[in-house]
């Protein structure tokens, strides 16, 4: 594993050199775990057959796990394009706040747009706890490219792991692949359990998850709307002012 | 087979659909952060659609599976997951120790009702 923090009196490094040191800060408990986790996606994509090339894509441009398997799973369920824009929008909003933390660790000494929007692309929920951990450690001039080192190095390992679980799930014997299929939703509903905290938070997953068999191949393959926008409003308004109601 | 499986549609499908729509929140980060109110109403608003969406993904997964889930009978795959969150609680919140606790119970159940 990589050190807590690069020496501050390190001699001056190019930026390439900064952009391989955070390469090889990706290379790290968190960066595995995250391989492990795209295992599951890359055999999810297979389950729905879902080319190759486009699902790596994903992991490069989207790079935000939710808002792929959203995608992925909603095609595989025959959701409408637009419902699916939507629904991954929405999942996507959680990156922004990530992004206001993190930008100030990324941003460097001299800091220019192109390169904040090009640290921001890299901002996710690894890179954010990651980026916490490391980035203090190294000097202001190299953290814009540390942090997009660090970045590409996490989509790397990600894309790796996507690889693997796109070609293992046929080759692995029946339970096995049957365990990696439901990697995913296992390890989503266990994270959605950890970061559930206040009453609007079980709400939103009680809702959401209830719904959705319900509306299960609605007319227009809005089941995702349904069940996502219409639980989540709902547990919103219900948190907010049924139950202050009865208080 | 479906409007999907071609390289050039995916691929599409993953820029439009996928990169464009999630990307605007990085920009939107970067260009308003200063501003930004993370208790604010609509955040919170935002914050439970985003939960009740990938709870809903969740479900429809393991409720109404398409693929080779199909397989699997209803009560191991929802039984899997809840001994996860069981292993995950009694190993004091571990993530780790609940994935493996219900990759473990869905693999021994598989292989015990022969499946593959």
């Amino acid at each position: 594993m990589q050190p807590p923090s690069v020496p501050i009196s390190s001699p001056p490094a190019s930026p390439t050199r900064w952009f391989f040191r955070g390469m090889r800060g990706a290379w790290s408990a968190p960066g595995l775990v995250l391989l492990a986790t795209f295992v599951g996606f890359g055999g999810l994509m297979h389950d729905v057959s879902f080319p190759i090339f486009a699902g790596l894509l994903s992991v490069l441009l989207i790079w935000a796990l939710p808002a792929q398997v959203i995608l992925i799973g909603g095609l595989g369920a025959g959701a409408s394009l637009p419902a699916l824009a939507l629904a991954v929008c929405l999942s996507g909003a959680r990156l922004m706040p990530m992004v206001v933390a993190l930008m100030p660790l990324m941003r460097g000494a001299r800091p220019r747009l192109w390169k904040e929007l090009l640290c921001a692309h890299f901002v996710a929920v690894t890179m954010w706890a990651e980026g916490f951990r490391l980035l203090p450690g190294v000097a202001a001039e190299g953290r814009p490219a540390y942090a997009c080192g660090l970045g590409a190095g996490l989509i790397a390992l990600s894309m790796a792991g996507t690889a693997i679980g796109f070609y293992l799930s046929h080759t692995l014997p029946g339970p096995l692949a049957i365990a990696l299929l439901l990697l995913t939703p296992i390890s989503f509903t266990i994270l959605l359990v950890r970061n559930a905290r206040r009453t609007v938070d079980w709400l939103a997953i009680g809702l959401g998850a209830g719904i959705s068999p319900l509306v299960a191949n609605s007319p227009g393959g809005l089941d995702l709307f349904w069940a996502g926008v219409g639980g989540g409003t709902l547990a919103f308004l219900i948190a907010r002012y049924g139950l202050r109601r009865r208080a | 087979m479906s409007l999907y499986s071609g390289e050039l549609a995916a691929t599409l499908i993953v820029i439009f659909i996928g990169f464009l729509p999630n990307e605007v929140w990085r920009v939107l980060g970067v260009l308003f952060g200063r501003r930004l109110d993370e208790d604010g109403l609509w955040m919170r608003w935002v914050q439970a659609v985003a939960a009740a969406l990938l709870a809903a993904v969740v479900a429809r997964l393991l409720l109404v599976p398409s693929g080779a889930l199909v397989a699997l009978p209803l009560w191991l795959r929802v039984g899997g997951v809840a001994s996860g969150i069981a292993g995950f609680l009694l190993a004091r919140r571990s993530v780790l120790a609940g994935v493996l606790t219900a990759e473990a119970v869905i693999i021994l159940g598989a292989w015990w009702l022969g499946l593959g």
